[in-house]
């Protein structure tokens, strides 16, 4: 095995791309509509008593042998959430370098031992809880509609599936499209961070104007800030945030207090995000409004 | 989710965790408590938030009547919005030294944070602002790296502090492992007089994700239905429902967390009461309309429910059949009168609309959501 290297996170349209429980009710049915919008799945994994081959997706008993049979190097996890670390690390022992894990239900440690395992394998890791990530008109991993997705110059990074469907939907429905979709995950441990992804957006160049959907908690939109500063973004980012009027929910305490430092609430977010040169709205309307009216 | 007080240091007890001697008093029966007097109790109020003891819910007793004095002025009281759930009444200790201790994940980090100060007590937040008085470390999340981490840190700590808080440490680690603990803090820990060390008070947060491969804490969760009302609702129903106002003027029936959050904010803002939150996954209802169900009879408790909004975005979930398993639930549901606005978007929209409207039930069906959104304002405004 070679020794990992620091790569950036990049996206290839005609990336080859492996199903993990690839059979069964959902498993079946998503492979397929993946497929349909134009995803090159080359592979499915399923267990020997699963492996009826109805569809046309060659299927495998493990990931090592479909990466050698068919050179995969993408990996959707549709699998339950107990068993989410496990597939992930059968991907990176395979040699797969994006995983992407909508399974929402992931317990927290088994999430850390994932993301450890995967930077040590100089991988990406998107999820868990997410509806996937999307090239609008060329190909999707995971399950966002295809009545969001339209290509345009956005590069969308959400922390919600269903708030990011609305949004994108009303934004395309006035002629606003995507140049990519990223669903970091609702998770507070995760595999890409919304900071993390900036880069990427900074020097994509279809990605004229940067759209984040965040939420009431952690302090992912506060890293955000602090890596716009320091990358200099010059590209517009608007951003709309759920859960302001959330009744205090699991408070961590004094070692809560202690880490954030006040960091993580509706205005802690906001602020930060205005002083790095962000636009913050408080409703879907007056997002869909702003971003339409500015023609980016 | 945070547990309670009690259940944490009753758990954590049976996993070698020294802790004061103590009882779990019922907000509704303490009037028969029995101390032996002469004694020094704590008494603390049983509530799933932080900030307790500022808040005034701890109190001190020689006696039993003085306990019951404090339990009576606190029983059915809120702290920081959470209901009081109960007591625990323990001894008191007598300590040489209050000690700061935490163990939690750190999203940011992706590792476990470690946190010492061997000025603990209630005002920690103040001190840890002074330079070296809180010693901090990530670890892996593997128990080895976290004890040693937890170690490295005791080496900046008075030496007769070394052998209470390297056992302490030991310990703990190997709990917050074991217990797929989110946070676990001890604060103070008090550090005796003889060498030995108890958890004074103990905030222990678990990954209700974890849940299925931890059956202690399950019942544990299980074991108090109110107190953990939501824990308990996931684990019956496998979906999301929170309660947040009584007094609500509009029920939500909708799918998806960060939308239905976003629902509620905008709602706020337009001056309407949300009754709940929920995100019922119309992807996982297989056939069935129990979680409507479910959701339908949370709201007969609503007396202040004015309107019902349905919103569903579906990506794949054919919208006639929702149609069907909503008719199937309000039919399930007759107490529910009010009128129901519903948003649905994705296959067969014209075949859902056409069935709910061919019911006859006063259900205005909608494509847009901002138009859902505004005449489940002006129905909520109308109350008859």
């Amino acid at each position: 095995m070679s020794a990992p290297q620091k790569s950036m996170f990049q996206l290839d349209p005609r990336a080859k791309v492996l199903v993990q429980g690839a059979t069964g009710r959902m498993g079946s049915r998503h492979t397929e509509l993946m497929k349909r919008y134009g995803t090159n799945i080359v592979a499915g994994i399923a267990g020997a008593s699963a492996r009826r081959d109805t569809s046309d997706t060659p299927l495998f008993g493990h990931c090592a042998e479909a990466v050698a049979a068919t050179g995969a190097e993408a990996s959707v996890t549709l699998v339950p959430p107990m068993d989410v670390l496990r597939a992930v690390t059968e991907a990176l022992q395979a040699g797969i370098k994006l995983i992407v894990s909508p399974s929402e239900g992931m317990p927290v440690r088994d999430a850390l031992h994932a993301y450890a395992m995967v930077k040590e394998h100089g991988a990406f890791w998107v999820g868990p809880s997410t509806p996937g990530l999307a090239i609008p008109g060329r190909m999707k991993l995971g399950f966002i509609p295809d009545v969001s997705l339209k290509p345009g110059p956005l590069g969308v990074m959400s922390k919600s599936g269903t708030l990011s469907y609305e949004t994108c939907f009303r934004l395309a429905s006035r002629g606003v499209g995507q140049s990519a979709w990223v669903g970091v995950g609702g998770d507070p441990v995760k595999g890409l961070r919304f900071a993390e992804l900036l880069p990427f957006f900074q020097q994509d160049a279809s990605t004229r104007a940067v759209l984040v959907l965040g939420e009431i908690g952690g302090t992912e939109e506060e890293d955000l800030a602090a890596e716009m500063a320091r990358l200099s973004f010059d590209k517009p980012v608007f951003v709309l945030l759920a859960g302001a009027s959330a009744p205090e929910g699991v408070t961590m305490g004094h070692a809560g207090a202690l880490i954030q430092g006040g960091r993580g609430t509706i205005q802690s977010k906001t602020s930060a995000l205005r002083d790095a040169g962000a636009e913050v709205f408080t409703s879907i309307e007056s997002l869909v409004e702003g971003v339409a009216s500015r023609n980016v | 989710m945070l547990l309670l007080e009690h259940d944490a240091k009753e758990l954590t007890r049976t996993l070698g965790i020294p802790i004061p001697a103590g009882v779990f008093v019922d907000g509704s029966a303490f009037e028969s408590l029995s101390l032996d007097d002469g004694d020094a109790w704590v008494v603390k109020a049983q509530v799933g938030v932080g900030g307790r003891g500022k808040a005034g819910g701890i109190g001190f007793a020689s006696s039993a009547a003085e306990a019951i004095e404090f339990m009576r002025t606190h029983a059915g009281a809120s702290i920081r919005g959470h209901k009081v759930a109960g007591f625990r009444v323990e001894q008191k200790v007598e300590f040489d030294r209050e000690i700061y201790l935490s163990f939690m994940v750190d999203a940011a980090e992706r590792g476990i944070r470690v946190m010492l100060s061997a000025q603990g007590g209630v005002d920690i937040e103040a001190h840890a602002h002074q330079e070296g008085a809180m010693l901090s470390a990530v670890a892996a999340a593997d128990e080895v790296s976290l004890a040693a981490a937890a170690q490295g840190l005791l080496s900046a700590v008075p030496a007769e502090l070394q052998s209470p808080l390297g056992d302490a440490v030991r310990r703990l680690a190997t709990v917050f492992m074991q217990l797929d603990a989110t946070l676990l803090e001890i604060n103070p820990l008090f550090v005796l007089a003889d060498g030995s060390w108890v958890a004074g008070d103990m905030k222990l947060a678990i990954d209700e994700n974890a849940l299925p491969r931890q059956p202690q804490l399950e019942q544990v969760v299980r074991s108090r239905p109110d107190a953990y009302r939501e824990s308990n609702f996931k684990l019956e129903h496998d979906f999301d429902y929170v309660g947040i106002d009584a007094h609500g003027q509009v029920g939500l029936l909708t799918t998806g967390a960060g939308l239905s959050m976003m629902l509620i904010d905008e709602m706020l803002q337009a001056g309407r009461r949300p009754f709940n939150f929920c995100d019922v996954r119309t992807g996982q209802l297989r056939g069935s309309p129990a979680r409507l169900i479910e959701v339908l009879q949370q709201f007969t408790r609503g007396a202040d429910i004015a309107v019902v909004l349905v919103n569903v975005f579906a990506g794949i979930t054919d919208l006639g059949e929702f149609a069907q398993l909503l008719l199937d639930a309000l039919d399930a549901v007759p107490q529910i009168r009010v009128p129901v606005v519903a948003r649905l978007i994705g296959n067969n929209f014209d075949t859902a609309r056409k069935l709910i409207e061919s019911s006859g039930r006063p259900v205005v069906v909608e494509l847009d959501l901002d138009k859902a959104l505004q005449k489940a304002i002006e129905l909520s405004g109308v109350v008859a």
